[in-house]
């Protein structure tokens, strides 16, 4: 009786263990599969943006050397410190010389903030931050990004005096459905007079809805001032860059007590010329049409009048870091006409901070 | 089927998993050495080939989509340079979480 018994046991012992071993293979498998996917280690990154411009506007030259430094880094997983600072000079002729040319280095910190990837939703924001009111002070102005490298007339709407809050700032992004994303931001800036620091003290927000297959992005912002006269400030924004073709469309609306207007540009790159296409593919061509109308109160980065003004510029990629730029435009306004000339040179470049971060 | 032929058929199907899983890395190692699909890739491989092809696809997909809404098409970074940039960009422009980890793989393969 006790043979049977004896051998049934170890054979279910064979079966356990065999089973046992079974399932070690997925799990092996799945080790495996973790450890390919385990998190890339991210490193502190230098980053610039370096421009060298020549503007001639009304008849004068304007030389305009720019460096803007920025400093990115992680901390574990859900941590990140950035900043952005600029330094300019905007050389003109000293007025009754014999073309002296004199100007002084403007500084600026353009943000110094810390963000806190609290969930997949929503990342938390402290510190000094680009206002969101619409999307070109925060994702267009660098100057190694931007198409034309004048700034849209209506910029200095609701991004505060320097384009910067200090204070708070939720924001994210998610897919709603496969084919529709959302994202947006929400903000309190305090004031804050600190030279090169200077902010308003206001609360806002920006929605956006983004249309992955084709390329459509359209959203609206909303600020409120907590100080002065409490006015409030509205905008819209709308891209679309068409997959087949290589053509980024653009355009703001922005309005508050200081004025209102747009911008609308588009940029093409030939990148699909049937001809010349070793030379053209580097070649972008891109035009803005934009107005301006005055508000109820005076805002000195504004323009003082009614303005309207169309630019044409052209492009050319060295590299996809390194670009000539140069642009025409005709400025409208009742004080006068004139014409706006730009050539330049914009290069940006990122270096590792931390030792193997090259690999 | 007694004790015995149950083992025997369970150690079967274990040697036939244990030459899948194999085949799969031994694939995977000829893959990324010669950039050719394994000659005798299993089933199993084949579908994970795909479902990586699929993640590379949508990677590059989701780069060009949302990296191109403001700038040129950047050059690939070292991968833990592009770690970074890629928190970074999640911030400032507000890309989604599933977008993040596409465009990184992406960028990182």
């Amino acid at each position: 009786m006790l043979q049977p018994s004896l051998s049934r046991l170890r054979c279910k012992a064979r079966l356990l263990a065999a089973l046992l071993s079974l399932a070690a293979v997925p799990v092996a498998h799945a080790q495996s599969q973790a450890q390919d996917s385990e998190p890339i280690s991210p490193v502190p990154i230098f980053s610039a943006g370096l421009a060298y411009n020549t503007f001639f506007q009304g008849g004068t030259a304007h030389l305009h050397p720019l460096v803007s430094p920025v400093i990115l880094i992680p901390l574990g997983q859900n941590w990140l410190i950035e900043t952005r600072e600029t330094f300019e000079i905007d050389l003109a002729p000293e007025p009754g010389s014999d073309g002296d040319y004199k100007g002084s280095l403007e500084k600026e910190v353009d943000y110094l903030q810390v963000d806190y990837i609290a969930n997949p939703h929503l990342t938390v924001t402290v510190g000094r931050f680009l206002t969101p009111f619409g999307v070109y002070n925060e994702r267009l102005y660098p100057v190694w990004i931007r198409d034309l490298q004048s700034d849209p007339l209506i910029l200095p709407i609701s991004t505060g005096p320097s384009g910067a809050g200090t204070g708070a700032m939720l924001r994210g992004g998610f897919d709603a459905t496969r084919k529709i994303e959302f994202n947006y931001a929400a903000y309190f800036s305090t004031l804050s007079t600190i030279n090169r620091l200077d902010s308003d003290r206001a609360i806002g927000t920006r929605a956006g809805i983004f249309l992955p297959g084709p390329r459509v992005e359209f959203g609206g912002s909303f600020q409120h001032l907590l100080q002065d006269d409490h006015s409030n400030a509205f905008g819209f924004h709308f891209a679309w860059q068409p997959p087949p073709i290589p053509l980024d469309i653009r355009a703001e609306y922005a309005r508050s007590h200081n004025g209102s207007g747009y911008w609308v540009e588009s940029a093409y790159r030939l990148s699909q010329a049937p001809v010349w296409q070793n030379a053209l593919r580097h070649v972008q061509v891109v035009g803005r049409m934009q107005q301006f109308f005055n508000g109820t109160v005076a805002d000195d980065a504004l323009p003082g009048i009614d303005t309207s003004m169309f630019e044409f510029g052209l492009n050319y990629y060295f590299r996809d870091d390194i670009r000539f730029v140069s642009s025409y435009g005709r400025q409208f306004a009742f004080q006068g006409n004139e014409n706006v000339w730009n050539l330049g040179i914009t290069y940006r470049l990122a270096l590792p901070m931390w030792p193997g971060g090259g690999k | 089927m007694n004790g015995r032929g149950l083992v025997i058929a369970v150690l079967l199907v274990l040697a036939a998993g244990a030459l899948s899983f194999a085949g799969v890395t031994a694939g995977q190692e000829m893959a990324k050495a010669s950039n050719t699909p394994p000659p005798a890739a299993s089933a199993s491989a084949r579908v994970q080939q795909e479902s990586g092809e699929d993640a590379r696809a949508e990677g590059e997909r989701r780069f060009h989509a949302n990296c191109g809404r403001c700038h040129q098409s950047p050059h690939k970074f070292p991968p833990r340079m592009m770690a970074t940039i890629i928190r970074h960009m999640r911030v400032r422009a507000t890309i989604t979480d599933e977008d993040m980890r596409l465009i990184l793989r992406y960028m990182t393969q």
